[in-house]
């Protein structure tokens, strides 16, 4: 029963459609710059116009298209496609480094036992995927293979049962975090329940990607999480093992941007705290004025059976953008 | 003995810090943590001194010295040098060279009696070492790597250098050196050494990370253990590998 005859080596070449990658840092502003041009574009439709006013209109407008338009110019000469095969594989322990160094900042700069937290996720091969570069065939160089392997690792998920996992030092040290950091006492109280009582049905979903990874990643990232996790219930050798993949609730540690004066963008924020935490990741889209907005870390608890609805939104998500 | 600890959940304990024989440079800004580790094992003996180099915190990687000497990068502030020259001991020669190569404990793995550099270091720059840190100096590479100073970890005990030096390399360098060699790695798997360790005659840190096959390989080729002799590394591994004899 269950045998689903799944190769031990998962491998899904997801293949990109030729997109613009944004690998180098003038790539990269130009993105920027062409995603904030419709914007900045908008409220000034006959820039000729506004020029030839001197010292009425504000100048800032102008200008900024003034600087697209030429950096469209430049665009058209020097943009590459580049073409970028990923391949999601299961943990295994020779990703140590390159899972640590995506993990370094999840609890903030606290010192804690995050070696040991990586090497719970690498060791639960059932559930998890990270994401390395496709190029790797290509590059059989005898003794490198091991190190090509953490240095291409572009992406982490995993979700980890915080009641099987609850003697280890690395989530104890995380719960008493949560609970320290978290500013409302009712919320304390609510996570308190979650992270002691029920903790056996609670999983840590842990996701983290390198900063500018494409988006089209991240649909299958999730579907293949929650797809291990539906098959570990069936799979697992073990009742027990089984049981703890049953989770009723994701906690999810995230990064937000929050606008420093709270009242005027909590509305708008409210909108991006209720949708699930990828959408918080590609705030970038969103948020062109960093100054105003302060960086803070978001906890968030997901209800299981919400997650089939996550899955759907994600890919509308990706589809229209 | 050697000593785990880290730096702000950074396993790179050479990056952050700098250990000779008399004195011991630590970056600012880490956990009291990472302070208090190199104090209780080196307060009495020799002055732990807080310390940036050219604003930055990877000082172990940007100076480079021994019990005779410093040397500094250009980039050091000159509040930097006044106060590096008043907290450390007389006798050491605190020095701002001008090299392009800035990185000096990249380019430079040195003791108190041996130095070797980077192969395109200025000559001036060589004399300096030689002048300043009192030392021989040699240029070499290490498994076909310029970067000596990153790859190769030195105390006048003994030497740790990147894994993949072949035996006839061990023997050369060991012979220049005049101390033993061993091959081996940091940080469970580390190759940049002296990123992520350092160590002097009588005690070492190395990062959070370090297997304790790791940690017993360098006290063993550093003998920094109470009985250092070559066999018992044997005998004791021994034990912790062996669980049943058939």
């Amino acid at each position: 029963m269950g045998q689903r005859g799944r190769p031990a080596k998962r491998r899904r070449l997801s293949r990109l459609p030729p997109l613009l990658l944004a690998f180098s840092p003038f790539a990269r502003s130009i993105l920027f710059a062409r995603s904030a041009a419709p914007n900045s574009t908008a409220p000034d439709p006959s820039p000729s116009s506004k020029t030839t006013e001197v010292g009425f209109a504000d100048p800032k407008p102008p200008k900024a298209i003034k600087r697209i338009e030429s950096s469209e110019d430049e665009e058209d000469q020097e943009v590459e496609m580049v073409q970028a095969d990923f391949e999601f594989f299961d943990p295994k322990p020779g990703d140590f480094h390159g899972v640590k160094l995506l993990l370094q900042n999840y609890l903030d700069n606290k010192p804690w036992d995050l070696g040991g937290f990586v090497d719970l996720i690498l060791e639960q091969i059932t559930v998890g995927t990270v994401v390395k570069s496709g190029a790797q065939d290509e590059e059989e160089e005898g003794d490198d293979d091991g190190r090509d392997d953490d240095e291409g690792l572009y992406a982490v998920i995993s979700a980890l049962n915080l009641g099987r996992y609850a003697d280890h030092r690395c989530i104890k040290e995380l719960k008493q975090f949560l609970l320290d950091v978290c500013s409302d006492d009712s919320a304390r109280k609510k996570l308190k329940l979650l992270l002691e009582k029920e903790a056996s049905e609670v999983g840590l979903l842990v996701s983290q990607r390198f900063v500018n990874c494409p988006y089209q990643l991240v649909p299958p990232l999730y579907d293949a999480l929650f797809d291990e996790v539906s098959w570990a219930t069936e799979d697992e050798p073990t009742q027990e093992l089984r049981d703890s993949f049953r989770f009723k609730y994701y906690i999810l540690v995230t990064r937000i941007f929050e606008k420093k004066t709270v009242n005027q963008c909590k509305a708008k924020q409210s909108q991006n705290c209720d949708e699930p935490v990828i959408y918080i990741k590609s705030e970038d889209q969103i948020f062109y004025e960093l100054k105003n907005y302060k960086e803070m870390g978001l906890v968030m608890v997901v209800k299981a059976d919400d997650v089939p609805k996550v899955r759907e939104k994600l890919k509308s998500l990706v589809a229209e953008s | 003995m050697a000593t785990r600890i880290q730096f702000e959940n950074s396993c790179e304990a050479g990056v952050f810090s700098k250990l000779t024989n008399a004195y011991c440079l630590v970056a600012i800004g880490g956990s009291e943590n990472f302070y208090s580790a190199f104090e209780a094992e080196l307060s009495d003996v020799i002055p732990v001194v807080k310390t940036s180099i050219a604003g930055t915190r990877i000082i172990g990687r940007l100076c480079a010295g021994n019990k005779n000497g410093l040397l500094l990068p250009h980039t050091t502030t000159d509040q930097e040098l006044q106060h590096l020259r008043n907290s450390l001991p007389d006798q050491v020669v605190v020095q701002r060279i001008d090299e392009r190569l800035s990185a000096l404990g990249n380019c430079v793995a040195c003791n108190d009696h041996v130095a070797l550099t980077h192969p395109d270091l200025d000559k001036e720059t060589e004399e300096l070492i030689a002048d300043v840190l009192g030392v021989e100096v040699f240029r070499q590479t290490i498994a076909g790597n310029i970067l000596v100073g990153s790859y190769c970890a030195l105390s006048n005990r003994g030497g740790l250098v990147h894994p993949h030096t072949s035996i006839e390399d061990l023997d050369e360098l060991s012979t220049l050196l005049q101390v033993p060699l061993v091959a081996g790695t940091v940080n469970r798997g580390s190759e940049v050494i002296a990123a992520g360790m350092t160590v002097n005659d009588w005690t070492a840190f190395c990062g959070s990370d370090t297997t304790a096959t790791e940690l017993s390989v360098i006290e063993s080729v550093f003998k920094l253990r109470e009985e250092a002799q070559p066999s018992s590394i044997v005998d004791e591994m021994r034990k912790s590998l062996i669980d049943s004899y058939v």
